[in-house]
């Protein structure tokens, strides 16, 4: 199996050269590069291709949130961006998800955690941290009060059983957890994943998380 | 049934409220007819009564002198008193109304027993003659209740003006000899000037309270405004502490790792470092969340760090990109400060300039940052503008949030016009000397 290639992208030497200290620690974590700022970011992304970036909000010239937009715009883009922040539940890191980050991660994460977070977003098959996640996608969901009426009919692409995934997904559950409630193979499971994925035109998992709460399948009080 | 009793009570309970009012009606009078109190006159009017008073004054002695020739010429030709009498009685109503100008009340007192006196010892020439008051002894009179009436609540005003119409109709009615009885003339003239005094002082209360109303809400909108510039500051240092506590868990956990076996005790203490500083986050946190919970950033700045000095030329260049002129100097040997000081330097800076280009559009600022020993001074000048602006009545947040980032650092802030008709605001922040970090340029929290 080969590295998880990781870029890291904040405007700190110090939390640049610590990251990459810890993560290179990690058995088949690498990183490959670092940028100072968005600019660099999505310019160093382009050149090196990596699995994951790690990216700052806060930076000069171009901040995380509007670098990740950047990032993920071309539609192929199969880069997974792990947001980092000082503050959990913060209005910027669910703009981050929305701008299609799949994950966000404090800075002061213990190494054990920053080297589980990298490997859970390049292998894409469970939320990362899902109770914090849910939380925020819930609250922020709910006070932005994102249209819904156009992307209900996406969601009648989907089949039945596709809608429960997609609400499993939402809850915060892994593939293998879905699997057991639905009592199918984690294969099928795989599979319905991805099918949901292509049919609403969704990068990830926790896009798809963000999109059930948006559209109201998932009603926060539901769960 | 029911409904009887119901209406049985009522009417008892208006015919108690009437007694009860009329009960109330000497103690009333005393309270209202028996003092020396009357309003202050009013200080919020712009060019202020007090100011008037001396005018008020000369034309009251005048017209009461004016008046008090004929009065006592008509006392003595007409009402057959005599001349000593009439001299002391017309003095005394005429100095009523000079009176009511400070004591509405006893002056009217005095008007209204000098009435009754000249009543008691007249004798009307004919029976034209009108009676009880003489044409002057009515337009003093009136004088006085105007006045009256421009100082005291209304009752008793109303109250004044019944016993005055009341008074008059009694000494017309106890006197002999033959007269023109005047009530109805008088009781209209003496109606007319209170119903007029009532509603100008009316106006006047409302006026009044208006203006308070408006103080207090001035006041209400500058102490708001300073809690949410004091919230902002405190966000902002937060936020910078917390930047920097993240920066020593990152730090701990690296620190075992640049060394080959690193020895149990350090790992323990570094481990022990990193703990301390998780829990100092988390309470952070937890107080960034009760001060970020209103927090109008613009979306520019929420995603860019929180700004040191290094970004002052960056700054200076938005302004001048906006139209303004600035020229900026540095003296003494720049080094890095404190985030706290680096910061609010850099928003007293950007406060200055935006009040520049607020208040006198056009002009030429100039900043200076000196870096002395022991203190930064900042200093932001503009030259006068080509015609003064107006000014401004409410404290500005800018002002206000300069004040209070240079308090809390314990410096000082002055602001003021310079001598040559610019404005000039000058910031002391103390600022010990301070080792550099391992990388000063990019340390942008």
């Amino acid at each position: 199996m080969t590295n998880i290639r990781v870029l890291i992208a904040d405007d700190q030497m110090m939390v640049r050269q610590g990251f990459t200290v810890l993560l290179n620690a990690e058995p088949g974590i690498e990183v490959v590069g670092q940028a100072v700022d968005g600019l660099d970011a999505v310019a160093k992304v382009a050149e090196l291709t990596p699995d994951v970036v790690l990216m700052d909000i806060r930076m000069p010239r171009l901040g995380g949130i509007e670098a990740t937009r950047r990032i993920m715009e071309p539609p192929g883009a199969a880069v997974k961006v792990l947001v980092l922040t000082t503050f959990d539940l913060d209005e910027y890191v669910y703009e981050a998800l929305r701008a299609g980050a799949s994950g966000f991660l404090l800075k002061d994460a213990s190494a054990a955690d920053l080297a589980r977070a990298v490997r859970v977003v390049a292998a894409g098959d469970a939320l990362l941290a899902p109770n914090i996640t849910k939380r925020l996608i819930v609250e922020f969901s709910r006070l932005s009060g994102t249209a819904r009426a156009p992307l209900k009919e996406r969601v009648g692409d989907l089949t039945e059983r596709e809608s429960e995934v997609l609400s499993l997904i939402a809850q915060g559950l892994s593939n293998a957890e879905i699997a057991e409630a639905l009592v199918v193979a984690e294969q099928t499971v795989k599979s319905h994943v991805s099918r949901i994925l292509v049919k609403l035109g969704l990068r990830d998992r926790t896009q798809a998380a963000v999109f059930a709460y948006e559209t109201g399948l998932v009603r926060p009080s539901g769960q | 049934m029911l409904r009887v009793t119901s209406v049985q009570k009522e009417e008892k309970g208006v015919r108690a409220r009437l007694v009860a009012a009329l009960r109330a009606v000497p103690r009333n009078l005393r309270d209202d007819l028996w003092t020396t109190a009357r309003d202050p006159l009013p200080r919020t009017g712009r060019p202020s009564w007090q100011d008037w008073m001396p005018a008020f004054a000369l034309i009251l002695v005048l017209s009461a002198t004016f008046v008090a020739i004929p009065n006592i010429n008509q006392l003595v030709s007409l009402y057959q008193l005599d001349t000593s009498y009439a001299v002391l009685l017309g003095v005394l109503q005429s100095a009523a109304l000079v009176l009511a100008l400070v004591r509405p009340v006893p002056a009217w007192w005095a008007v209204t027993i000098a009435m009754v006196v000249v009543a008691a010892v007249a004798a009307p020439r004919t029976s034209d003659v009108l009676f009880p008051w003489t044409g002057p002894g009515l337009a003093l009179q009136g004088g006085v209740l105007l006045l009256l009436a421009l100082r005291v609540r209304p009752r008793a005003a109303v109250e004044a003006l019944a016993i005055s119409i009341m008074v008059g109709l009694a000494c017309g009615l106890f006197v002999s000899r033959a007269h023109n009885y005047g009530a109805g003339t008088a009781a209209a003239v003496l109606t007319t000037v209170v119903v007029v005094g009532a509603a100008v002082r009316g106006s006047r209360v409302a006026r009044t309270e208006l203006v308070l109303q408006e103080e207090l809400t001035a006041e209400e909108r500058a102490r708001r405004t300073q809690l949410e510039e004091r919230n902002r500051i405190a966000r902002e240092l937060h936020d910078v502490l917390a930047h920097h506590m993240s920066l020593i868990s990152i730090q701990a956990q690296v620190a075992p790792h640049l060394v080959e076996d690193p020895p149990d005790e350090l790992r323990e203490n570094l481990a022990a470092i990193r703990e301390n500083a998780v829990e100092a986050l988390t309470e952070l946190r937890r107080v960034l969340g009760v001060l970020r919970s209103e927090d109008p950033l613009a979306d520019g700045a929420r995603h860019a760090p929180q700004p040191t000095l290094d970004r002052l030329d960056e700054l200076v260049g938005n302004v001048r990109d906006a139209g303004q002129t600035v020229t900026t100097q540095t003296t003494g040997a720049p080094r890095p400060l404190s985030p706290g000081v680096e910061l609010s330097a850099f928003r007293i800076v950007q406060e200055a300039l935006s009040n520049v280009m607020r208040h006198s559009p056009g002009t030429r600022a100039r900043v200076e940052l000196g870096y002395e020993p022991h203190a930064l001074a900042i200093r932001v000048t503009n030259t006068a503008p080509a015609e003064p602006a107006p000014p401004t009545r409410i404290a500005g947040h800018g002002l206000l949030g300069m004040r209070e980032r240079a308090t809390m650092l314990g410096g000082e802030l002055a602001v003021g016009p310079t001598p040559d008709g610019g404005y000039e605001v000058t910031a002391i922040l103390p600022a010990t000397p301070r080792k550099p970090p391992a990388d000063p340029v990019e340390d942008t929290p």
